[in-house]
């Protein structure tokens, strides 16, 4: 059980960093990614690609940030102009575009079977070892995150892209370049998920196209808002309670010793209705976003 | 605020508490099967399999003794899900063995895992080589690609065509059957002139249709299953693309859920047991029983891998006189090659892959497939 | 020619009434709900019921289309409204619980296998080179019929116009004494008919299945996009654009530049080539193809 739980905590801790950046788009300054996952695929898949065809990781590492950080850059440019819910889908169809594009070139990605047998570079042969490995690497990683999301909420920078988020005129006034702000957002953004999808290769040795489905990126949205959008600790929160009813559902059916053919119905149907019992209980996340207010 | 979150961590506590208290006294084997999602209905029947035959064991005394018991988890062909489920299964379950998944991109991670953990895996219907690669401990009760392959390449190339034309999903399955199809169909001299991998889902095919038509083949080779097959056979009947001869790989499957009129003529290959008119009394009772207990016929033949799979793991069970890993492992090592099931003698090699597999001539007739 | 257009009619039909639905109900709510296309899913199970309980064809498609207009309708009553009072984000996500609720509910009620309608089959009528079976011929008709008459409803009564009044400026028509929410109401329950006879004529053509809602979710939000939100006729435009894009792209043969044998872009880059056509379309239209609303410059 302790295993399990030590598991559980490890995946909490990769979609925690994945969570923690999509609140720095969204929460900080609203901006509504909808292909946020594409961002931890590129990071899976540079390192996925790199066992394949047996590169170096001081050359796969910086190239998967490199190219995250592009695709966030490009995401910034289609902001330029687009409204709020028009961006949230053309991130959306770029990131389909981008999984159906590794999908189609099996020749370099493995294709829909994914690559296979990635083996992480501090691995030994010990399923205990390696987990309390994982776990001490993908703490301090969440660890960086939060510390980054929790500095960049209290500077400048953070104060910025809640003005553009509250009061984007305002944001231009002052002499706040948007689209330059929009763009390092979404590149800071970038780097975490690739560093959170490197550790999701490695972590589960294998790296497959349904990565970067796009109901992976609605479980992270579900995850930052129902927690509490903007807070940190409200996003680490939802992270926990999300993936944490993911996983003890089946321990629930279990338990009630329902009958194996109402399974999968039972669990899909737990999951929606807890979620939007704390949706609809607690609008604004559990832990909703402190803001000062002037009196 | 305070009072949700206590009630939700008395709940968490309660849940734990009594995932503790799993039943002791039976021998619990694990399944990950895609309940829910596209695969859904396959899944389906290959639960139904197991289920079939847990039954069937326990009727006959159980293993050394105990009962056999079942804990399946939904995969939703999602590996980190699958990776979950193998969690639970093996480190809270503590089961020696995982039965398990549709897809290939979910059994690879979990057999890996299942592998290093020195656990047993049984691969029940993934079939990509990439199989091959998992580990000592993964066993596959169903051929690979490279055998349904190779035996539709000779059987097509027999019924004199030379130029056919290739359909699959456009996944992990479809892709895998696509390369290995040609590497054999073009070994063995004939051509593959067009190839459509669709996108699974779609409301209609006719586009993809279209494309593969101009390429004037002799036969339209396909493999398809689930909600797609049903709209293929539609839309090219429709099309008028029956008239020429269509071919399907496990044939069962791709004509499941389709009128007869839609998909009579065709021909195909099926694993051996599944076609009517001829089995081993083994098989002719798979089939009666999966209608008498579900009200439907099978719906593929995964559902008799599926079954076999928990033959072979109870006979390991039996040979070793316990259900521990290691015991376990040794049985499967001695026993498992050499292993006759539902779908005929494993015959496997040191990969622990089939090297044999007996398939049938077949086509469709009234919506069933009939021997040739 | 006459093959390719009616390839494409026959795509833009299968997504535009629900395109159509999701549109017309974003302009009033202004939340992208992804529930939405689970009405289709549900319709096409229901119709399946009523098939099964002896009722007629059309029948059966009007029962579950008035069912699911009920349904949309409690469902916006109860979560939708509740939820939309924190913002859209929070509406979509609970959209999304909502969605993964009706898909088990109706897979522990109906199981994973795909229903079949088994209506008698059509005959095939061959026009030009081309093939079509009678079966899609009347659902196009449907379809069709179904648009020309929401048409009539948007364009030609006062009851359309204090609809498109609401969706364009919700202050000002409340000011001007139409009821808000009785228009919501009413609008969320056309949109639910809509999209339940859509899912019944798709599952008509083949069988219904329970990931239908999922498999539609991104091509209709696509084409609502590049028909503008909140305008609904718009968004069969958006459907229709698709459908080209996706006809053209599969079927030119590009055999000729490169040396005489056929050669076609692989069908497994089609969703991708909407995905791109939707992405220069909003390059070059931010706010849809057809997007007429006013903002303020």
């Amino acid at each position: 059980m302790f295993e399990f739980l030590l598991h559980i905590l490890c995946i909490i801790g990769i979609y925690a960093i994945v969570a923690l950046a999509l609140n720095l788009q969204a929460g900080y300054a609203g901006l509504l990614n909808f292909g946020h996952i594409a961002f931890v695929g590129i990071g899976a898949y540079a390192i996925g690609v790199g066992t394949q065809f047996d590169i170096s990781l001081w050359v796969v590492i910086p190239a998967g940030i490199l190219v995250a950080m592009l695709v966030g850059a490009m995401m910034a440019a289609l902001g330029r102009q687009l409204s709020a819910d028009y961006w949230g889908i053309a991130t959306l169809a770029l990131a389909e575009i981008i999984r159906i594009a590794i999908i189609n070139e099996d020749q370099l990605t493995g294709g829909a079977q994914g690559i296979g047998g990635i083996t992480a570079p501090w691995a030994t042969n010990n399923q205990l070892t390696d987990e309390l490995l994982f776990a001490a690497l993908i703490f301090a990683g969440v660890l960086l995150s939060t510390l980054i999301s929790v500095r960049f909420a209290q500077s400048r920078f953070g104060r910025a892209l809640r003005l553009l988020r509250e009061q984007p005129q305002l944001a231009i006034c002052m002499g706040y370049s948007l689209p330059w702000l929009k763009c390092k957002a979404l590149m800071c953004s970038a780097v975490m998920c690739a560093g959170a999808g490197m550790m999701l290769a490695w972590y589960t040795d294998y790296v497959s196209p349904d990565y970067l489905l796009s109901s992976e990126t609605f479980l992270v949205w579900s995850m930052v808002m129902i927690g509490g959008i903007g807070n940190v600790r409200g996003v680490l929160l939802g992270v926990v309670m999300v993936e944490g009813l993911y996983n003890f559902i089946p321990f629930a059916k279990d338990y009630l010793q329902i009958s194996s053919d109402l399974t999968g119905a039972l669990r899909l149907g737990l999951v929606g209705l807890v979620m939007l019992i704390c949706l609809l209980s607690r609008p604004g996340g559990i832990l909703p976003e402190k803001l000062r207010i002037l009196s | 605020m305070k009072r949700h979150l206590s009630q939700i961590v008395a709940a968490t506590g309660i849940t734990f508490v009594c995932s503790i208290n799993t039943a002791l006294a039976d021998v619990n084997l694990g399944a990950i099967l895609p309940l829910t999602g596209t695969s859904a209905s396959i899944g389906e029947d290959q639960r139904r399999g197991i289920e079939l035959a847990i039954e069937q064991i326990n009727a006959h005394g159980g293993v050394n003794g105990e009962k056999l018991s079942l804990i399946v988890e939904d995969s939703a062909s999602n590996p980190v899900t699958g990776l979950n489920a193998v969690r639970k299964l093996t480190q809270v379950n503590k089961v020696p063995l995982v039965v398990g998944d549709f897809s290939s991109s979910v059994t690879i991670p979990v057999g890996q895992y299942l592998v290093k953990n020195n656990l047993l895996h049984i691969n029940i219907s993934g079939t990509s080589t990439d199989v091959r690669k998992i580990g000592k401990t993964s066993y596959s009760v169903i051929g690979l690609d490279d055998l349904s392959a190779r035996f539709s390449a000779d059987d097509v190339l027999s019924l004199g065509y030379h130029k056919v034309a290739f359909v699959a999903p456009d996944g992990a399955y479809g892709q895998g059957m696509a390369e290995q199809f040609t590497k054999a169909f073009e070994k063995a001299g004939g051509k593959v002139v067009a190839k459509v991998l669709y996108t699974s889902g779609q409301p209609s095919y006719r586009r993809e249709l279209q494309q593969i038509s101009r390429s004037h083949p002799d036969a339209y080779v396909y493999t398809s299953y689930g909600q797609d097959a049903i709209v293929l056979n539609r839309e090219a009947w429709e099309l008028g693309m029956h008239q020429t001869p269509w071919y399907g790989m496990y044939l069962t499957m791709a004509i499941s859920g389709s009128s007869g009129q839609y998909t009579d003529g065709q021909l195909g290959m099926e694993v051996a047991e599944k076609a009517q008119g001829e089995a081993s009394s083994a098989g002719q009772s798979y089939a009666d029983n999966y209608q008498k207990q579900f009200k439907e016929k099978p719906r593929s033949v995964y559902g008799s891998y599926a079954y076999d799979s928990m033959m072979l793991a109870a006979a390991a069970i039996n040979t070793a006189k316990s259900a521990a890993p290691a015991a376990m492992i040794a049985a499967m090592q001695k026993i498992a090659p050499t292993f006759t099931g539902l779908t005929g003698t494993l015959n496997l090699d040191a990969d622990n892959q089939r090297q044999t597999q007996p398939y049938l001539k077949v086509k469709a007739l009234s919506g069933s497939p009939v021997n040739r | 020619m006459i093959q390719f257009l009616i390839d494409t009619l026959i795509r833009t039909a299968d997504l535009s009434l629900v395109a159509l639905g999701l549109s017309l109900v974003y302009g009033l709510v202004r939340f992208a709900n992804i529930a939405h296309v689970q009405y289709t899913m549900t319709g096409a199970f229901l119709t399946a019921e009523g098939l099964q309980l002896g009722m007629p064809f059309t029948m059966a498609i009007l029962c579950s289309a008035v069912i699911c207009g009920l349904l949309a309708v409690f469902l916006h009553y109860h979560v939708f409204a509740a939820l939309l009072k924190a913002g859209s984000a929070n509406a979509m996500i609970g959209s999304l619980a909502v969605s993964m609720m009706l898909v088990a509910v109706i897979l522990g009620a109906e199981g994973s296998a795909p229903i079949s309608y088994n209506l008698p089959i059509g005959t095939i009528w061959q026009i030009a080179d081309s093939r079509v079976s009678s079966d899609q011929i009347w659902s196009l008709a449907m379809t069709l019929l179904i648009i020309a008459a929401f048409c009539g409803l948007m364009f030609f009564t006062p009851q359309g116009r204090s609809i498109r009044a609401l969706a364009s400026n919700r202050d000002l028509a409340a000011a001007s004494g139409l009821n808000a929410s009785t228009i919501v109401h009413a609008v969320n329950f056309i949109a639910g008919m809509m999209a339940s006879v859509g899912g019944s004529i798709i599952a008509m053509n083949a069988s219904a299945y329970v990931n239908q809602g999922n498999d539609l979710i991104l091509p209709v939000l696509a084409a609502a996009i590049l028909g503008g939100l909140g305008n609904p006729i718009g968004a069969i435009l958006g459907a229709l654009l698709i459908a080209v894009t996706e006809t053209v792209v599969t079927n030119i043969d590009w055999g000729w530049l490169l040396g005489g044998e056929l050669m076609f872009i692989p069908t497994t880059w089609i969703n991708a080539s909407s995905f791109v056509i939707l992405l220069l379309a909003l390059l070059l239209r931010p706010y849809g193809l057809f997007d007429r609303e006013v903002r303020r410059v």
